[in-house]
């Protein structure tokens, strides 16, 4: 039982088996391929193919209702197969031109066509029916079916073998150099002819245009090795795929996988990656019907089995033909060359050149493109796969970290501000990662959708969603609009030793120190301190060390908070709770302070102000290292707390941080004295100044010699001390500097970040 | 040597001749010229036809026409051009020439 089709056959409708069709096609192309080089080719097939379809209409006239196999065969065998042609191809048609040869036995148009001439057409006739059965033995260069000067066409007959075999051989040979001048000179130095495909690569590697997700190659070399289609793309794919998930993940937990992947898949990937792209350049597509035959492999079937027998006939005969003509041919072919080898090179250089740029300008364009569609692919998937990571290690951060799901109640105010970011959130995140699933799948599976509307809604939806983000955005900075702060003086015991302590308290609270958080070490920049269910514990404390004027020591408390209005600045300002306990020389000062949800998070702000009489010392412990600074200034503008703290004052008109205030080392005991803040030790043992890895001596003098900046000696009367310029200085910077405008951005849009995915 | 090719060859030689000289006796369709040469004993192929027809056609040789047919598509008919006619003329000659020197030699015995 078997299929038909109707074909439109030059006007004649023909009922055909769909076997006989291909057999049809299959003579066509043979046709094709025998008359390829000849001028009056396709009027030639049209005649042909016209009187097939006479004799196939009388068929049907008499009484068949189809044509089937042996119909086509039968007619095929009285118009007779190329290779049984008497008129031998002619690649410039000079039908008819004075017989000048004499009556020699040139026939068909072949008539002028010796001397200067010289192509190899005038001697074709001892091989005009043989031609596909071309001596193994001489190799030229194949003008047909040639990607750039035939080369690899012509070696793979002479080798019998798949043109792409050789091709493919040849661009394993261009990446050593090698190849490239070899191919120069085959082009250079080979004849050309117009080359069938030999009967032996019944079975090429195409790729198939039908089944394709980029190119069509994975499908090709299913088809051709008798395997699903999804294997081959799986080769292709995964070790892409793999690499790429193993190296984001490397860098996640990179404890775990940083070994692991990287090597294997990633050097595969590459591998795979370039051998695709070559492929797709090399292989040809299979569009015709012969041509898919060919990709799939041999029929087995009668019609191959008689394919093979009549080649293997036509072999021996060839063979035999060769042996008597070639010493003749050789003799005349040297004495053609002679004369016309110059001429014929440089017609052969500039069709060739011209048709090998007509090519390559599609050629290269096709390689552009195909390079363009790839990267792009890749970068798309890239594009699409770090999305879903980033949800997908956000959506693990939010949840194992309980204490960070809340952090968003202290940020967002407002039923506004909650739906802006849960809807800012989705669109931006989800849609995009949705959208490619959806095209992803629609890709693979074949589906074709009528409208594209689908792909508007995304967009649309997406821009939403940045539009709410960037409003969410101008909301949140409105918060932060005013500053204001308030300010306590603490009533301190004059401690009995002359010296005051400053430590600060380690509350019992579970800290967060997950390193593993995308591999920062969060306990050592974070500004806060710890989580709890219902409130933030901040540390955003600084000691400033003064002079006092009187005889006593002092401590002041501010405690400063933006808002958005100086009312609610105030108001968030005074919640701040911060308590200071005092035992003798010990002052204990919390280690930091909470923020509930109902307070949100204003960047508060507490600054310890303790004054120093001269002569008096002070010594702050180390655990007053735990404190950190954020500063986040929106408006780049130094707004100043009062005329003492002149925090922004630090940074001069460079930027560089100016010591306005006392900088001093945890642990390290100090003493005021008239001109400032001494190490304890320094006064005390005055003669170990001479050691070598404090450089005092010699900075002071280079100090006072800085001619910049003789206005800022002395500004108000005081004496500005000038530490010592050592390179490792540890916590005092850390915890006196304040983060300037660009660090504060970055830390906002990282705040916003993390509570928005919370 | 092999007598196929030199069968072949002799064969090669005289098919143009032929051919023409099939088209002088008046205007003919390709399948007609097959089946007159059939007729008179010289088997051709119609996959040689068809080329060595247009080839002619090509040169200036031949010229064709369209005839409607009842049955299906119409049909080219052949006919000899002027320019034909002189070759086919000069062609003549050679065979003539040709004939009469074969008969010569294979004569004496």
């Amino acid at each position: 039982m078997k299929k038909i089709i109707n074909i439109n056959f030059h006007s004649r409708v023909i009922p055909i088996e769909e076997t006989a069709y291909e057999i049809l096609q299959q003579y066509v192309e043979s046709l094709r391929r025998y008359f390829a080089n000849e001028e009056g080719r396709d009027e030639i097939i049209s005649d042909i193919e016209n009187r097939f379809s006479e004799l196939f209409a009388d068929k049907l006239k008499k009484g068949a209702v189809c044509i089937t196999d042996e119909d086509v065969n039968a007619t095929i065998a009285s118009m007779g197969r190329p290779e049984e042609f008497e008129g031998e191809p002619e690649p410039s048609a000079h039908a008819g031109a004075s017989g000048a040869a004499g009556g020699a036995g040139t026939t068909g148009a072949g008539a002028g066509t010796g001397g200067a001439s010289g192509t190899s057409g005038g001697f074709q006739q001892g091989y005009g029916p043989y031609s596909t059965a071309e001596e193994p033995r001489r190799l030229y260069r194949a003008s047909n079916d040639k990607v750039l000067g035939g080369v690899c066409a012509g070696l793979a007959h002479y080798l019998k073998l798949d043109p792409v075999v050789v091709r493919l051989i040849f661009v394993f040979l261009f990446f050593t150099g090698a190849g490239f001048l070899l191919y120069i000179i085959m082009w250079a130095v080979l004849p050309t002819r117009s080359l069938t495909a030999s009967p032996a690569s019944r079975k090429r590697l195409y790729r198939n245009p039908d089944d394709r997700v980029i190119a069509g190659v994975a499908s090709g070399l299913a088809a051709y090795l008798h395997i699903d289609v999804w294997i081959p793309r799986l080769v292709f794919a995964l070790p892409i795929l793999l690499g790429v998930v193993t190296s984001i993940f490397s860098n996640i937990w990179w404890h775990a996988f940083r070994y692991n992947g990287h090597f294997i898949f990633n050097g595969f990937g590459g591998t795979f990656f370039i051998a695709y792209i070559i492929l797709w350049i090399v292989l040809p597509e299979a569009t015709t019907a012969p041509e898919k035959l060919e990709m799939r492999g041999e029929k087995i079937d009668l019609e191959s089995i008689k394919n093979t027998v009549k080649s293997d006939l036509e072999t021996l005969k060839g063979r035999a033909k060769e042996m008597g003509t070639e010493m003749s041919e050789r003799m005349q072919q040297f004495g053609r060359e002679m004369g016309s080898s110059i001429r014929q090179g440089a017609q052969n250089i500039s069709s060739d050149v011209g048709y090998a740029a007509r090519k390559s300008g599609t050629g290269i364009g096709h390689a552009i493109g195909v390079l363009f569609k790839a990267f792009f692919l890749v970068i798309a998937g890239l594009v699409a796969f770090a999305l879903i990571m980033a949800l997908i290690g956000l959506a693990f951060g939010a949840f194992s970290n309980q204490g960070l799901v809340d952090l968003k109640g202290y940020v967002l105010d407002g039923f506004w501000q909650n739906t802006l970011a849960w809807a800012s959130f989705i669109l931006c995140l989800v849609v995009p990662v949705v959208a490619l699933l959806t095209w992803l799948i629609r890709r693979v599976t074949g589906m074709r959708s009528r409208r594209h509307y689908l792909g508007y809604v995304f967009a649309s939806l997406w821009v939403i969603g940045i539009i709410c983000a960037v409003v969410l955005a101008g909301m949140f900075v409105n918060n932060f609009r005013a500053r204001a702060h308030s300010e306590e003086d603490f009533s301190l015991q004059q401690p009995s030793s002359g010296n005051l302590i400053i430590k600060a308290h380690q509350p019992l609270v579970r800290d967060y120190y997950d390193d593993w958080w995308f591999g920062e070490g969060w306990h050592r920049h974070g500004f806060f301190y710890s989580l709890s269910e219902d409130s933030i514990l901040l540390n955003t404390v600084q000691i400033k060390v003064l002079k006092s004027d009187d005889a006593s020591y002092h401590l002041r408390i501010l405690r400063g908070s933006y808002g958005s209005n100086a009312n609610s600045a105030l108001e968030h300002a005074r919640q701040i709770s911060f308590n200071v306990t005092q035992a003798d020389s010990v002052v204990e000062l919390p280690g930091g302070f909470p923020i509930t949800r109902d307070q949100k998070f204003r960047n508060q702000q507490v600054i310890v102000a303790v004054y120093i009489p001269v002569g008096k010392k002070i010594l702050l412990d180390n655990s007053v290292k735990r404190y950190d600074w954020l500063n986040l200034n929106f408006n780049r503008q130094h707004i100043r707390w009062d005329n003492s703290w002149r925090n922004d004052e630090d940074y001069d008109d460079e930027g560089f941080l100016r010591n306005d205030n006392y900088y001093w080392d945890a642990g390290v005991q100090y003493v005021m004295t008239a001109s400032g803040l001494q190490r304890a030790e320094d006064i005390e043992h005055p003669e170990l100044r001479e050691k070598p890895e404090r450089p005092q001596p010699a900075d002071r003098p280079e100090k006072k010699e800085r001619p910049e900046q003789p206005e800022k000696a002395n500004p108000d009367g005081r004496y500005h001390y000038q530490p010592p310029a050592r390179s490792n200085r540890d916590s005092a910077p850390k915890t006196t500097t304040m983060i300037s405008t660009p660090h504060s951005g970055y830390l906002v849009l990282s705040l916003f970040g993390i509570t928005l995915f919370s | 040597m092999n007598i196929e090719n030199t069968q072949s060859q002799m064969r090669k030689g005289i098919l143009e001749f032929c051919i023409l000289s099939v088209i002088r006796r008046g205007e003919a369709y390709p399948s007609d010229i097959v089946e007159e040469m059939k007729g008179a004993n010289l088997n051709i192929l119609e996959g040689t036809l068809y080329p060595l027809l247009t080839r002619l056609k090509n040169a200036d040789m031949l010229t064709y026409r369209w005839v409607e047919s009842n049955s299906g598509p119409p049909r080219k008919y052949f006919s000899l051009t002027p320019k034909g006619e002189t070759f086919y003329g000069e062609l003549q000659a050679t065979w003539n020439e040709l004939s009469n020197a074969v008969h010569a030699l294979t004569q004496k015995i």
